[in-house]
């Protein structure tokens, strides 16, 4: 018990310094952990305890996930969520994967790697581009749309490696059901869900912690994971009051996130086949290759290479997902160069995104320094 | 001079005109009564932002919409931009002692002059939509609510100025 209190006092600290300083916190919380876990000073252990709180994140997270799929904007931004999504999966997807192959990881190990690293942080580029101010910028709806494109292949990729446990057929099976009865569940009980959230007592809070506790407890009945089981719920809740429901599970999510983050710092194990030389490159990679699709990104949509760059600059830092994906389904060693990818990435993509502008101009410059455009032809 | 509406899941709902000029104008509003107003000058790559308050934006919405509040007159005009080009002053006055004693009545404000006294605040209370037979002291403070014209022959007619 006092372990959770240590852990969060520290976070607190530490969200108050990042705050001050404009600095995601996300890879503060992983430092920390890691100073105080297993590889540091073995102050704190995980137990099922503190297992079971900082799981709680991740549900909350993914519940929000699923609460912010509203299939109509989905349907409304079509080509910009596709084209861009697909840029950004195709390219980062790939080189996570060929430079985890040729790192010498197992092919297996390597597409769970280079799924965090193809995926973005998307609280981490929202909260950049609302604190920068960039949202009236054309590429900043774009990035919205690559996040929510993101959001999408997160959840396939959750269920594709899910899947790979035991009989897949079942698998999907009990999925498809499982989305078939919530679906239905909610749709029948509409009205009173919604009745029962417009309350101004403690019923509203009490329903939705108890929705996502027990679809937590469903999915290990099952045996699907259960953070496709939260995704699905909060999609399925979305159609009632969906921003009731956010505003709702807000505090849960906050709180639980933080020691999801912190536990997941604490059970990083640096002696469990860990390279630094191996997570160094892939940093660097992770960089270059987010850079290079937003580029692309920047190109094929709106048709200049500043605004790629801002595009690339402001998704630079993998965060939340990518722990996400490395806690539930990758090995020591993957989960300790996932938790330096994220912390290499995020700070490095809180710079860019803030100098994005400065980096937009100075890049158009060099353009137009090296090769005669319009501008410098004769009239 | 169409306005863009587009939700952003995540942030909010961005709405967003280009002015005839070419400058673009951008008003964000994210959840928690947080709001972001943009400015992208024509050619220019970087906007101009600002975060408001939810009371600052509704300030800053009334500049915009022509409720010009002229503190020193003590008036207030409101315009109604859905109803064309209507526009209501509301200014007060203090009454002096030559009209103390008098009805509103017995001096025929609407009459005489199109405007109408619609509150009077005496000694720290306030009287909505007195009746004609109401009577005015000295240092009362009235509202009146009329056009630009009505307003003026009020000053006149009524208060002698």
């Amino acid at each position: 018990m006092e372990e959770i209190a240590l852990a969060l006092f520290l976070c607190l600290i530490l969200a108050l310094l990042s705050k001050r300083y404009s600095l995601p916190p996300i890879p503060f919380y992983i430092i920390a952990g890691i100073a105080i876990g297993k590889s540091g000073l073995s102050l704190v252990p995980a137990d099922d305890y503190s297992r079971y709180l900082s799981s709680l994140g991740l549900i909350f997270l993914l519940f929000y996930v699923g609460l912010e799929m509203r299939p109509r904007s989905l349907r409304e931004s079509g080509r910009t969520l596709l084209l861009s999504g697909v840029i950004d999966l195709s390219v980062n997807l790939l080189t996570g994967f060929l430079g985890a192959i040729l790192l010498g990881f197992a092919p297996l190990e390597s597409f769970i790697l280079a799924s965090a690293f193809y995926i973005s942080s998307s609280a981490m580029s929202i909260a950049s581009l609302v604190e920068n101010r960039r949202l009236i910028l054309p590429e900043a709806e774009t990035i919205v749309w690559m996040m929510v494109f993101e959001d999408v292949l997160l959840i396939l990729l959750i269920s594709l490696f899910s899947a790979r446990v035991g009989n897949p057929v079942t698998f999907i099976a009990l999925t498809v059901a499982v989305l078939a009865v919530t679906i239905g569940i909610v749709r029948l009980a509409r009205h009173p869900i919604k009745a029962l959230l417009s309350r101004t007592d403690d019923l509203p809070s009490l329903f939705t912690f108890t929705a996502v506790i027990s679809s937590s407890y469903l999915a290990k009945l099952l045996r699907i994971p259960d953070a496709l089981v939260a995704i699905i719920l909060g999609s399925s809740l979305a159609a009632t009051s969906g921003a009731a429901l956010d505003r709702l599970s807000q505090p849960f999510r906050e709180v639980f996130l933080v020691l999801f983050f912190v536990f997941f710092g604490i059970t990083v194990d640096f002696s469990g086949g860990f390279s630094p030389l191996v997570a160094s490159v892939l940093c660097i990679l992770a960089l270059v290759s987010k850079m290079l699709s937003g580029i692309l990104v920047g190109r094929g949509l709106h048709g200049s290479v500043p605004a790629g760059i801002g595009i690339g600059a402001n998704t630079l830092g993998r965060g939340e997902f990518s722990i996400a994906l490395a806690a539930v389904f990758g090995s020591a060693a993957i989960s300790a160069t996932v938790a330096v990818l994220v912390v290499a990435t995020s700070l490095v993509g809180s710079f860019t995104a803030r100098y994005s502008e400065g980096l937009k101009a100075w890049v158009g410059r060099e353009r137009r320094g090296s090769l005669p455009g319009p501008d410098a032809l004769p009239e | 001079m169409g306005v863009r509406c587009i939700e952003l899941p995540g942030i909010g709902t961005k709405y967003e005109l280009e002015t005839e000029e070419g400058d673009r104008v951008a008003i964000i509003f994210m959840g928690s009564r947080r709001f972001q107003l943009y400015i992208l000058e024509k050619g220019k790559s970087s906007p101009s932002a600002a975060e408001l308050t939810a009371a600052e934006a509704r300030r800053v919405g009334s500049l915009l919409s022509g409720a010009i509040i002229e503190a020193e007159k003590e008036a207030v005009e409101i315009a109604f931009s859905t109803l064309s080009d209507l526009r209501i002053r509301v200014h007060t006055y203090a009454i002096g002692k030559s009209l103390a004693k008098r009805s509103i009545a017995e001096l025929q404000v609407r009459t005489k002059t199109g405007a109408t006294v619609v509150a009077v605040s005496r000694a720290g209370k306030n009287i909505i939509n007195p009746l004609p037979s109401f009577t005015f002291e000295d240092g009362d403070i009235v509202v009146a609510i009329g056009d630009t014209d009505q307003l003026e022959e009020f000053e006149h007619q009524i208060l002698g100025n």
